[in-house]
């Protein structure tokens, strides 16, 4: 069986929410195991609000659209947005071994993505970028 | 997200339910903020938090800055498995300080 939803949330930050709370919604309904459905609230979050406000990468606010694919396998959630061309992959992971003092206030937010998520990918297609992460369901 | 506080001894408690995120972070700093700057040990309970995502980890950073400035570290206890597992891969488990029970937490200097 495949379940999925899709969404549009235009350009306002307060689309963040709209997802999270649509995304919680989807995984109570398919019974998703909570350390699943809490890593792509988090990847959820830092991508979107990247994508939302002012300024997160240095890049104007665009519209996105989210879409959540469920099988027995996976949950495959594919972020597409029609800003100018930005992969939020391509950054460099942060030093997370420097002490509270040293430490920069933020960058942290696409290493968690990375880590959390089973499987990024990003591509330019069509004047869209197109993110794709891939969480895989626990077997077993 | 839900916060509350509560004092026990000469410690400061603060309670976040729910989730810290970029939707809730401005709320959960404003919250911290009035508690630092008048408490000299704080410590926030996690039992209620869902998840923590980038923007709630700069809020706590930020407090445990301040906090530190006074001697004093930021306790935290009650963190779930997915709250851990954020705090471990940013490395925010070796700079704060992470109990796993209120009681050793009241109890740390």
């Amino acid at each position: 069986m495949r379940h999925g939803f899709r969404m549009s949330i235009g350009a306002h930050p307060g689309g963040v929410g709209d997802v999270n709370a649509a995304f919680a919604a989807f995984a109570d309904t398919h019974a998703l195991p909570a350390d699943v459905r809490r890593s792509i609230n988090v990847a959820l979050d830092e991508l979107l609000a990247n994508a939302l406000s002012h300024g997160g990468a240095g890049r104007d606010p665009c519209s996105v659209t989210v879409e959540v694919k469920l099988d027995e396998e996976r949950v495959t959630v594919i972020l597409t947005d029609d800003g100018p061309p930005f992969d939020p992959f391509a950054r460099v992971a942060p030093d997370t071994t420097l002490s509270v003092e040293e430490r920069p206030v933020g960058g942290l937010g696409i290493h968690l993505v990375r880590e959390l998520m089973d499987h990024v990918s990003y591509e330019r297609r069509e004047g869209h970028n197109v993110v794709v992460l891939v969480k895989q369901l626990v077997v077993g | 997200m839900q916060i509350s506080t509560r004092t026990s001894n000469d410690v400061d408690i603060v309670a976040i339910a729910g989730s810290l995120d970029s939707t809730t972070a401005p709320e959960a700093q404003k919250a911290l903020d009035a508690v630092v700057a008048v408490a000299r040990k704080v410590a926030l309970d996690f039992s209620g938090l869902d998840y923590i995502s980038s923007a709630g980890l700069r809020v706590l950073l930020g407090a445990a800055k301040k906090l530190r400035a006074s001697g004093q570290s930021l306790r935290i206890f009650g963190l779930n498995q997915s709250v851990r597992e954020v705090f471990e891969i940013s490395g925010f488990s070796a700079i704060l300080a992470v109990y796993p029970s209120e009681a050793e937490a009241l109890a740390a200097r």
